[in-house]
């Protein structure tokens, strides 16, 4: 018996994650990609084939968009359960998992019945695995379900799902307007700027700037949090940045609970003050 | 067109999750309850393409009997129908939950042009139920999509990866998954409220089959157990900031 | 020919009156309650004693001695009417009255010195309230007015000079002196016809002319008086969904066009002298905004008169004007034919936001929120009463038994931190004072009012609905608010929808504890300047209570605009969660409370407090901006806080 372990490509690090996290199975992994244009129903059909051709008690990848896709594909291709962005497995008859809800604000404990197991792994539960031995898997054409072209996202600007550090205005902001602050520390940082929902649901800043479980997942070095009070739902969108500062006047705001660093204050008056400090130590 | 938008009824769970004694449910004392910013996106596209193409659009749910409100919210934009699964408090599981919306699919007299659904429920986020229906009913399913359009007798999707966006054509009848993003969802006017509440719905009791991946407990996750370090406060704690970023050699 | 002149002058009037009553027959009705004596009252003190006109006392004056002139003069014109048509005829009894020959004289001269102060006014000082208003139709009028006065003299002093009067000249002293201007000859018995034609046919003119201006008000400005509010200036008028006697293709969501303006709304259009006080007092017009309330009121009316039954909106009023309001009512306070611009606003509001769906979108999370989590902020409802867990305050659950005193937080004191201040110090004197009170925690939703005075009045009602259950069942009586917004709502419109309560604000529950000895401030506070909310004071009268409190704990010094004529913070209308365009509002109020040299700015309003905060912070002020309830627990604790 195998575990098979689908990868994006060969150096995706969430796949080699996956890869690493296969190995409490305590079985040989086999890992595989598939190559030609993108095309989720019949990769996933691939992968469900391959399940007898190799023996796999297991398949799992990794808990990108893609992962989740294409073994949701495999899943239904074999009528089995399939559970998505797993942090932690038991094996066993049945195997038990520990997977995100709420975007990882909460995480549920559930049996997986049946077999073989399907599941894919949450980015950065684990190490990648250094040295993976990867197979082309061929998945038949299909003419329905198959990626045409890209097309470049437009707007300039640093990346915000990229970006390394990552200034946030909240409610707090205030207006449109106000991000002005957010966007003159962002430049001197060359940071991307985010915004909370609220902010995008008042029309002050495009979606794109969302960050959030329904926005855009964030795995900066820091975070920067003005005016943000620390909703599930935005932090959902920011568990991936390495470190968190948190801006807020109040300071019973929830989002402190989750911050390395606080500034209990007004952004209006604290962001300016960090960016003068700031161009200080530089001019200096 | 006949299209057929899915939606959940999920609380707003605010600062901090709660949950229930049996830490089988989060508490629900005092929260609202709404859709997922993903399925309100896709309930305004149901409407737009509606207005645009003319035909006719249903929203369904599979959810207790208080989910009636999340039915009604989504007719007061201007869905014509709904379709309520019923269920008690018991969780449903994403091939079950597929399964229930496959029989009341196969049910209706008019068949859909294109089932919508948001990309991922914002409770358990299973990122599946829409992928099984697809299987079942053997049409083609294109996720994640930012854009849609008819285009050449089929319609044409984006799919947002990093770095822009992926291409699909796909034939109707069709499965396709939103995010948030994809449009502006419009604000309900009373009127639309008001008819909303005489719109029909065909409520059915559905069973609920033995769950596959089944759900034991809850569990909040372990804080990291870092201690904040407070810098300052207002303006005067700036060199402090400015003293961190420059440690973690931002600055 | 006199008949002549009556009957096309008559025909005139009357065609356009009947006009303006079809126009009045089919509006919708406004419901007001009897309140005869009041409204007798306010006949007597605004009409009659032109009280709010006097608020201004040149211009107030000048109109007073019009007013006062054009009732006394009133049967002068049948007078001169008899006497042209037979010159030596009258009316009886009061023709030959030499005292009534007297008033006529010294009120004709009064309406003339009114006329000259009032184009003193328009030409020399030309105040900004006129910006916007026809001058021109003012003019004439002035020069019709004047005519017909100089024209009632002249002809009295023609006929003494021929010995025609039917009174003393004596009486007359102003006629008397005058008629040595004319010879008894042949020319001044020529001029004593044209006199009185001339007075005649000026007034019959005057009457055609009158419905077709703004001169109309003189006829419905004692009606609008009538149908004005006699309490509850704060409470809004509720609309109906659900009516079984009306289709719902027919139900009224506040005014999108020309039929939707209900009757009280109709008169207020035509009874607009475009006198632009309140333009002046608009908080929002003072701060370079579009909304000039005397111009929303002109153009409905230019669109009723049209008959243009297009949209109101931008087509009467622009979109901007609509949404710059801050509900403050300072216009209402100003205008004296007692004219209600919040209404029109808020209609107009109504059918923006519940049919079209239109309002400005950095409204969207508030509304969304108010209707999903029950507060504007969108926080979890749960965390309500998070603040009040380390002070060991009661929560009441369902079935527990009632307090004496619910204290209804409001969702700013229960969410915002500034505004949190004075929750945490008024729970603390109240607990010093030993009052039995509860607050009702996730059970309190908001209470709807940014929702109604965006216009959401659906979703206002659903929340009405639901709070109201919860006092009732809670077996509440009285209830104690810091918040004069959910004060003005609980006590003015929560009754509408069932509720009966005793509402006080905190202000007027903490003076009484002071007077009555359970609370001792140890006064030293320094200068302190006090801040009349709107909702508070001008909506609802509470000016005194505050005031004493000020005056325990420190050194009260007023702003100049204070009390009733408070000006706004800005924060009305739902603005807390609307953008400012121009220079805001609540800097200016800052600057306003500058001006007085205080130390502290004392407020007693959660709104004031965050925007007269921000204000300071935008401005070079050193004002401290302090709840009462904050400051009156630092001077009962003896804390010395210094800034927060």
């Amino acid at each position: 018996m195998t575990a098979l372990v689908f990868l994006e490509s060969r150096d995706d690090e969430v796949s080699r994650q996956a890869v690493a996290f296969a190995s409490q199975l305590g079985e040989p992994v086999s890992a595989v990609s598939i190559g030609g244009a993108y095309a989720p129903r019949a990769w996933g059909q691939a992968l469900a084939a391959a399940v007898q051709e190799r023996e796999a008690s297991s398949i799992l990848g990794p808990g990108s968009e893609r992962g989740n896709e294409v073994l949701a594909h495999a899943a239904a291709a074999l009528d089995r359960p399939m559970a998505a962005n797993c942090v932690s497995l038991t094996p066993g008859q049945p195997a038990r998992v520990r997977r995100l809800r709420w975007g990882g604000s909460l995480l549920e404990e559930a049996v997986v019945h049946g077999a073989p197991l399907i599941l894919t792994v949450a980015p950065h539960v684990v190490e990648a695995a250094a040295e993976v031995e990867v197979t082309e898997l061929e998945a038949g054409a299909d003419a329905d379900v198959q990626v045409r072209e890209r097309v470049r996202a437009d707007g300039g600007g640093v990346s915000l799902a990229d970006a390394s550090v990552v200034v946030s205005g909240g409610r707090g902001v205030g207006s449109a307007e106000g991000f002005a602050v957010i966007e003159e520390l962002a430049e001197l940082l060359g940071a991307a700027v985010g915004c909370s929902r609220a902010v995008t649901m008042a029309g002050w800043r495009p979606h794109t700037d969302q960050v959030g479980q329904t926005g855009t997942k964030i795995a900066p070095d820091i975070y920067i949090a003005c005016g943000i009070s620390g909703a599930t739902q935005h932090m959902a969108g920011a568990k991936g940045a390495k470190k968190l500062l948190a801006i807020n006047p109040d300071a019973e705001a929830s989002i402190f609970t989750s911050a390395d660093y606080a500034v209990i204050g007004d952004l209006h008056e604290v962001v300016p003050a960090i960016s003068n400090e700031i161009r200080k130590t530089r001019g200096s | 067109m006949n299209i057929l938008v899915s939606v959940k009824r999920v609380p707003l769970t605010g600062g901090k999750i709660v949950l229930t004694d049996d830490e089988r449910a989060i508490s629900t004392r005092h929260l609202g309850f709404t859709i997922s910013p993903h399925e309100e996106c896709a309930a305004e596209e149901a409407v737009r393409l509606i207005e645009q193409h003319g035909g006719s659009s249903t929203v369904l749910t599979l959810g207790p009997p208080e989910a009636e409100e999340q039915l009604r919210d989504v007719m007061a934009i201007g869905v014509d129908r709904a379709i309520h699964l019923v269920t008690d408090d018991q969780e449903w599981d994403p091939q079950a939950t597929a399964g229930a919306i496959v029989d009341a699919v196969r049910a209706q007299e008019e068949p859909y042009d294109l089932l919508l659904f948001g990309n991922e429920s914002a409770d358990a986020g299973n990122y599946q139920v829409a992928i099984r229906v697809a299987h079942a009913l053997g049409l083609p399913c294109v996720t994640g999509v930012k854009a849609i359009a008819l285009a050449d007798g089929g319609l044409r999707c984006e799919q947002e990866v990093p770095g822009g966006r992926d291409v699909y054509v796909v034939p109707m009848p069709a499965v396709v998954t939103v995010k948030e993003g994809l449009n502006l969802p419009r604000y309900p006017s009373v009127p639309g409220r008001l008819r909303a509440k005489r719109k029909p719905v065909e409520a059915s009791n559905p069973t609920r089959p033995e769950p596959q991946l089944e759900m034991l407990r809850l569990v909040l996750p372990v804080g990291s157990g870092k201690q904040v370090q407070v810098l300052g406060q207002g303006p005067e704690a700036a060199p402090a900031v400015v003293a961190v970023l420059e440690e973690l050699g931002v600055i | 020919m006199l008949a002549g002149a009556i009957i096309v002058s008559g025909a005139l009037f009357a065609t356009r009156i009947a006009f303006l009553w079809t126009l009045i027959r089919a509006a919708p009705a406004v419901d007001r309650p009897r309140e005869i004596p009041r409204r007798l009252r306010n006949e007597a003190t605004i009409v009659l004693g032109q009280r709010k006109l006097l608020q201004r006392a040149a211009p107030g004056l000048a109109h007073a001695f019009i007013f006062w002139g054009f009732l006394v003069l009133l049967p002068s014109i049948l007078i001169a009417m008899i006497g042209a048509v037979d010159k030596h005829a009258t009316l009886p009894w009061l023709g030959h009255q030499g005292w009534y020959a007297l008033l006529q004289d010294i009120f004709a001269v009064l309406v003339l010195i009114g006329v000259v102060a009032a184009l003193w006014i328009r030409k020399v000082q030309r105040p900004e309230r006129f910006r916007g208003s026809h001058l021109g139709e003012a003019d004439l009028i002035l020069a019709l007015i004047a005519t017909v006065a100089a024209t009632l003299l002249l002809w009295h002093a023609t006929r003494i000079a021929l010995g025609l009067n039917e009174w003393p000249r004596a009486w007359a002293p102003v006629s008397n002196a005058l008629s040595h201007l004319f010879a008894r000859d042949a020319a001044t018995r020529i001029l004593e016809r044209v006199f009185v034609w001339a007075h005649v046919l000026t007034i019959l003119a005057f009457l055609a002319y009158l419905p077709r201006s703004k001169h109309l008000h003189i006829f419905t400005a004692a009606i609008n008086v009538w149908l004005g509010r006699t309490r509850s200036r704060g409470r809004l008028e509720p609309l109906h969904f659900e009516d079984p006697d009306v289709p719902e293709e027919d139900l009224r969501f506040g005014a999108g066009t020309i039929a939707d303006l209900n009757v009280k709304e109709l008169l207020d259009t035509f009874t607009c002298t475009e006198c632009g006080r309140c333009q002046d007092a608009c908080p929002a017009y003072a701060t370079g905004k579009v909304l000039s309330p005397k111009l929303v009121i002109m153009g409905l009316r230019d669109q009723v008169l049209a008959q243009d039954s297009g949209p109101l909106v931008p087509a009467a009023v622009p979109e901007e004007s609509v949404w710059d309001c801050v509900t403050c009512g300072a216009c209402v306070q100003a205008c004296p034919v007692s004219i209600e611009h919040i209404d029109h606003i808020v209609d107009l509001r109504r059918h923006l936001v519940m049919v079209d769906a239109s309002f400005p979108s950095e409204a969207e999370p508030m509304l969304r929120d108010i209707e999903r989590a029950s507060n504007p902020w969108g926080r979890a409802q749960s965390e309500r009463a998070d603040w009040a867990t380390p002070l060991g305050v009661r929560v009441l659950e369902p079935g527990d038994p009632a307090p004496e005193y619910i204290y209804w937080v409001g969702c700013a004191a229960s969410f915002d931190e500034r505004a949190q201040r004075s929750a945490v110090s008024l729970a603390k004197l109240l607990q010093a004072a030993e009052v039995d009170f509860a607050i009702l925690g996730p059970r309190e939703s908001c209470t709807g009012d940014p929702a109604r005075r965006i216009g959401n009045e659906y979703v206002f009602q659903a929340f009405a609905e639901q709070n109201v259950e919860v006092l009732t069942d809670a077996g509440v009586q009285k209830v104690v608010t810091a918040c004069p917004h959910c004060f003005n709502t609980l006590a003015n419109e929560y009754p509408d929808f069932g509720a009966h309560l005793d509402v006080v604000h905190h202000t007027e529950l903490l003076a009484e504890l002071v007077r009555e000895g359970r609370l001792a401030p140890q006064g030293a506070g320094g200068t302190i300047t006090y801040h009349d909310s709107c909702y508070l004071a001008r909506h609802n009268d509470v000016l005194e209570a505050p005031r004493e409190l000020v005056a325990a704990v420190g050194t009260p010094v007023e702003m100049e605009r204070s009390g009733r004529q408070t000006f706004c913070c800005g924060a009305g209308g739902a603005h807390m969660w609307m953008e400012e365009r121009a220079q805001p509002i609540n800097v200016e109020r800052v600057r306003q409370a500058g001006a007085t040299g205080a130390e502290t700015l004392a407020v007693a309003c959660p709104f004031c407090t965050v925007m007269l905060d921000d204000g300071v912070q935008d401005s070079d002020s050193a004002l401290r901006v302090a709840d009462v309830a904050t400051l009156l627990a630092e001077a009962v604790e003896g804390q010395t806080d210094g800034r927060p």
